[in-house]
């Protein structure tokens, strides 16, 4: 059994789950990942829409993609466990091992940091890479061609600082 | 708490944006191509960053490519119509950076995090206690983030640009994504405890 689809018939479904997104028969709207953050930290901090402005304003948004997002981890977890036999327990990825190094303090760390940067920047962008980069450039928006040149300037800069350039 | 929960699914389900179980099943597919097509590991996305992995940027290039075509073609015989996101240069330059940055270093998109999540892998737990702790802060401190985000100049496509030839545009476009999809070459990362389990 292919444990692995190939890189192009993942692009085909995805650009087949990216049309019944926007289609009338689908959802009528684009597929997005990151407004569902913003939206899980006000149900889970009990913040008030009426006193923040921005949780009226994903009140529809964050709630589509908290559902999609619940799809989501169902999907992934099947997935891992009966075709592509990854789920495991993990805390330090191989990759980070071999170019970073082996502490699990300082995965952690990064990790929650970048964590915390990786949503402000989704969402003084207004989108990540569903939302911008697939949804957005595929109706040839100019925020997303900008979004998405600046974004991967970014990863590439940040990839060749922050990581050793032999294994370790 | 439970009954915010309980409200996100009556949102949706008031909303004629695709029931319940169509939203489920959208995330559903969704988890599952990023799955079954490795595209959430730590190895694909920094991989990419390192320049050792360009599956990522193909199936992205791909996907684009034949979606926009698609979509053009679907909106024209009426089942479907664009939602581009407005221009504000503030907040996508400045996001863009922090975004690129974040996803070099934590290996994950909003998108591929909970994926990865699903899989076991407790360090992207983490950084989405910090992706929440984020979307905390940016939802109190909103008036703040507003200001670097800047005035929207509209949503603006390539279609503005190219009146009368819509069609011709879209072709290029979505021709020339795919062709550059196939011509970056196929590099790949892989983790090796993945592959021993494979092996049982």
């Amino acid at each position: 059994m292919i444990r692995r689809m190939p890189w192009w018939l993942g692009a085909v479904m995805m650009a087949l789950l990216l049309l019944f997104t926007f289609s009338t028969f689908g959802a009528d709207r684009p597929l997005g990942a990151s407004t569902y953050v913003p939206y899980f930290s006000g149900i889970l901090f009990n913040l008030s829409p009426e006193k923040y402005p921005y949780l009226k304003e994903v009140h529809f948004a964050g709630a589509w993609e908290g559902v999609m997002l619940l799809g989501a981890l169902a999907g992934g977890f099947l997935t891992s466990v009966f075709i592509t036999k990854s789920f495991r327990f993990s805390i330090v990825p191989s990759g980070w091992k071999k170019y970073k190094n082996s502490s699990v303090i300082s995965r952690l760390v990064w990790s929650f940091v970048s964590g915390f940067f990786l949503i402000i920047g989704a969402r003084l962008a207004g989108g990540c890479t569903s939302g911008h980069f697939l949804s957005g450039m595929a109706q040839t928006a100019l925020s997303s061609i900008l979004f998405g040149a600046v974004v991967l300037a970014s990863v590439m800069i940040t990839g060749k600082i922050f990581y050793k350039s032999e294994a370790n | 708490m439970i009954e915010r929960i309980l409200n996100m699914f009556t949102t949706v389900s008031n909303e004629s944006h695709g029931s319940l179980l169509v939203v489920l099943l959208i995330g559903v597919v969704f988890g599952g191509i990023i799955q079954y097509t490795r595209i959430d590991k730590f190895e694909k996305i920094a991989g990419f960053a390192m320049l050792r992995d360009t599956t990522i940027v193909k199936l992205l290039f791909l996907a684009i490519g034949l979606a926009s075509i698609g979509l053009y073609f679907m909106i024209q015989a009426g089942y479907a119509s664009y939602h581009p996101k407005p221009l504000i240069l503030g907040g996508i330059i400045v996001g863009g950076i922090l975004f690129g940055a974040s996803m070099a270093i934590m290996g994950k998109c909003p998108g591929t995090g909970p994926v990865s999540i699903a899989e076991g892998r407790v360090d992207v737990l983490v950084g989405a206690i910090g992706g929440i702790l984020g979307g905390l802060v940016f939802t109190v401190y909103y008036d703040f983030f507003h200001k670097i985000m800047g005035e929207s100049l509209g949503k603006i496509t390539l279609f503005d640009y190219f009146h009368g030839h819509e069609t011709a545009l879209i072709l290029v476009f979505g021709i020339f994504l795919s062709i550059v999809s196939f011509l970056i070459p196929l590099k790949q990362e892989f983790d090796e405890a993945d592959l021993e389990q494979l092996k049982n």
